[in-house]
């Protein structure tokens, strides 16, 4: 077994998980280094979730180890591993979970508030994230008046708020338009790489892949060097041929 | 069958809210029976046995609120994914759950019957066989269709109620269908608060005036005499309890908004903010348990200990009662459903575990505060005018 080189911020050896007895993982090793943009790709049901839900202590692993800074975070209880969750990790969905009650900008001020900063300070920085992400104009509305594009930038200004040491996005472009798309990716990438954030982004999308440092694939919970798919990889719901 | 299928399935505590239907659904039963044993038992004595009759409207219209709450809150009548696949859509789901409150309706006036015949001396083999023969009119021939008649009052008028409530919506054409991911939008401000408030001073002065004039003993006493007053008394007292029930809304929603003024931190904002999305779900229960709970404190203070509690008084005002609060218990919990996506999300935020405790102690908290002194002072007055003579 190799050493883990010293400026890797969060690594995991040999991952195993399963799904209602369905194998999500299988013996998935890797280390992301800081300050990297690391994108995992794969097809659909490959695994990528499964595994940013790993390294980001959602799941603890069946076998296997994570760690971060030296930490080792398959070993913490679920109080540590909430407090780890909410400090050091940023988490963007798929779909943008708001909460529907409250304003765009108190949605972004929501993680500052939970480590107990003032309202006053938790609006400053929330409406400078706001700003940066081009949707200052929209603070004071509710999530349900904002269109798809704004709310998931909304979820990314307050993953990256509270400054996160990882920032995990979860196939962040996944239900937006093309133009949508770039653009969102690209304010991602900017603040991550401004901010010195580390990124593990988990993509289908080669566009999406080529923006990152790195590439990781997965095929079917193992770890692949080459994904034996024509270059623009299966889009969702794609076409398959039955003969029957 | 389906209904049936699904409800062997469900959680235990949704089980024992659809027994509880069934058990509030028996005690309303029995009381209406208990009016036939007596009119049969009295036949000179016409208008004692109305005026009973007349008074199980209240358990009745408390048991049909409550079966029409738990119907709102089954999860087996909810549109959900796996049975929407197969083409249920929510015109069936009505339907479904028309059929759980109709069973386990019937079910509890199919108790009350046994019990009624039971206590009547009917039905022999057990304890207590016969022993209210005589109260309940034995030796008179039960008429059947009397018997039908009231045992399904409750019945129909749950299942009606819980249809109608949960009837399918037909969107406007031309109007927006959000997606089901989609957050919702805010629910309308309750503007119910200025029309419940002067029903409530309507109702208390109506009371005023009328107890100034009323002759001790006229009107419509209570079956156990537990206060005898007048008919405007009463009705007063049913426009200030409507008056409650339609402020109940309104007052929720403006404690979320003080509970969420100036600069709050995240348990008060997310405090603040659910009771006001909640107001309408929450505030009706709580104010017609504000409505009784007034209720039971003037008559508290109208007994004098002299006059004595029937055993009938005591189950309907425990029946009354008792749905106010388990209505009150089920709009929290279908409250509690409703968010159950905010609450995911906050978890997933990393939200420590107390600060969403935090947080529905101080809705719970700021509610017992507005409410509280709100219903002392609501009893209070209305005891008032009746005890000044």
């Amino acid at each position: 077994m190799v050493a883990p080189p010293d400026n890797d911020v969060l690594w995991a050896r040999t991952l195993h998980f399963s799904r209602g007895g369905t194998p999500a993982l299988t013996g998935v090793s890797v280390g992301v280094r800081e300050r990297e943009i690391l994108a995992v790709g794969g097809p659909r049901g490959s695994g990528k979730t499964t595994l940013l839900q790993c390294l980001s202590g959602q799941l603890v692993p069946q076998q296997g180890e994570v760690w971060f800074n030296s930490t080792p975070v398959h070993t913490m209880g679920p109080l540590v591993r909430e407090r780890l969750r909410r400090d050091k990790f940023g988490w963007i969905d798929p779909q943008p979970r708001l909460v529907p009650e409250l304003t765009a900008w108190e949605n972004t001020a929501l993680p500052l508030m939970l480590h107990g900063a003032g309202n006053r300070a938790a609006r400053k920085v929330a409406l400078e994230w706001l700003d940066r992400l081009d949707i200052g104009a929209c603070a004071r509305k509710r999530p349900y008046a904002l269109t798809h594009a704004e709310r998931q930038r909304v979820a990314i200004a307050r993953a990256l708020v509270a400054g996160p040491t990882v920032l995990f996005a979860d196939e962040p472009t996944a239900p937006l338009h093309r133009a949508d798309r770039a653009h969102v990716l690209r304010t991602l990438t900017t603040a991550a790489r401004s901010h010195g954030i580390t990124v593990v982004l988990a993509t289908h999308d080669a566009d999406v892949a080529a923006l990152a440092d790195r590439t990781v694939s997965l095929l079917d919970g193992r770890r692949v060097h080459t994904v034996p798919l024509p270059a623009d990889a299966e889009p969702e719901g794609a076409a398959c041929s039955l003969s029957v | 069958m389906l209904a049936l299928r699904l409800a062997r399935g469900t959680h235990p505590l949704v089980l024992l809210r659809r027994l509880a239907v069934a058990a509030a659904s028996a005690g309303t039963g029995f009381l209406l029976l208990c009016a036939l044993g007596y009119a049969l038992g009295h036949p000179q004595a016409a208008g004692p046995a109305v005026l009973r009759l007349a008074w199980c409207v209240l358990p009745i219209a408390a048991t049909v609120h409550f079966a029409v709450a738990v119907a709102r809150t089954d999860p087996a009548t909810r549109p959900r994914a796996a049975l929407s696949a197969v083409g249920l859509g929510p015109g069936r789901m009505m339907l479904l759950s028309a059929i759980s409150t109709a069973v386990s309706c019937t079910l509890g006036s199919m108790l009350a019957l046994l019990f009624f015949l039971h206590l009547r001396g009917d039905i022999s083999g057990l304890p207590l066989d016969g022993a209210a023969a005589q109260l309940l009119g034995s030796g008179q021939p039960l008429p059947v269709a009397g018997v039908c008649t009231l045992l399904l009052v409750v019945p129909t008028a749950a299942t009606l109620a819980g249809a109608l409530t949960l009837r399918p919506r037909t969107l406007k054409p031309g109007a927006e269908q959000p997606a089901p991911e989609d957050p919702a939008p805010p629910a309308p401000t309750p503007g119910g608060l200025p029309w419940g408030v002067a029903l409530m001073a309507m109702g208390l002065a109506v009371e005023t005036y009328a107890a100034r004039g009323a002759a001790a003993g006229g009107g419509l006493p209570l079956p156990g005499r537990l206060a005898s007053s007048s008919a405007a008394i009463l009705g007063g007292w049913a426009v200030t309890a409507v008056g409650l029930a339609l402020a109940g809304p309104g007052l929720t929603y403006l404690c979320g908004k003080l509970l969420q003024a100036a600069r709050p931190g995240a348990a008060r904002l997310l405090a603040g903010r659910a009771l006001q999305e909640e107001a309408r779900r929450i505030g009706r229960p709580l104010g017609v348990v504000c409505a009784v709970s007034s209720g039971a404190l003037a008559a508290l203070a109208l007994s004098t200990g002299a006059a004595r509690i029937g055993p009938l008084t005591v189950l309907g005002s425990a029946l009354v009662g008792g749905c106010a609060v388990l209505t009150l218990a089920t709009a929290a919990v279908e409250a509690r459903q409703s968010r159950a996506d905010t609450t995911a999300t906050l978890v997933k935020l990393g939200a420590p575990a107390s600060l969403l405790r935090g947080a529905a102690g101080l809705r719970a908290a700021a509610l017992l505060v507005v409410f509280g002194p709100l219903t002392w002072l609501i009893g209070t007055l209305a005891a008032t005018p009746l005890t000044g003579h």
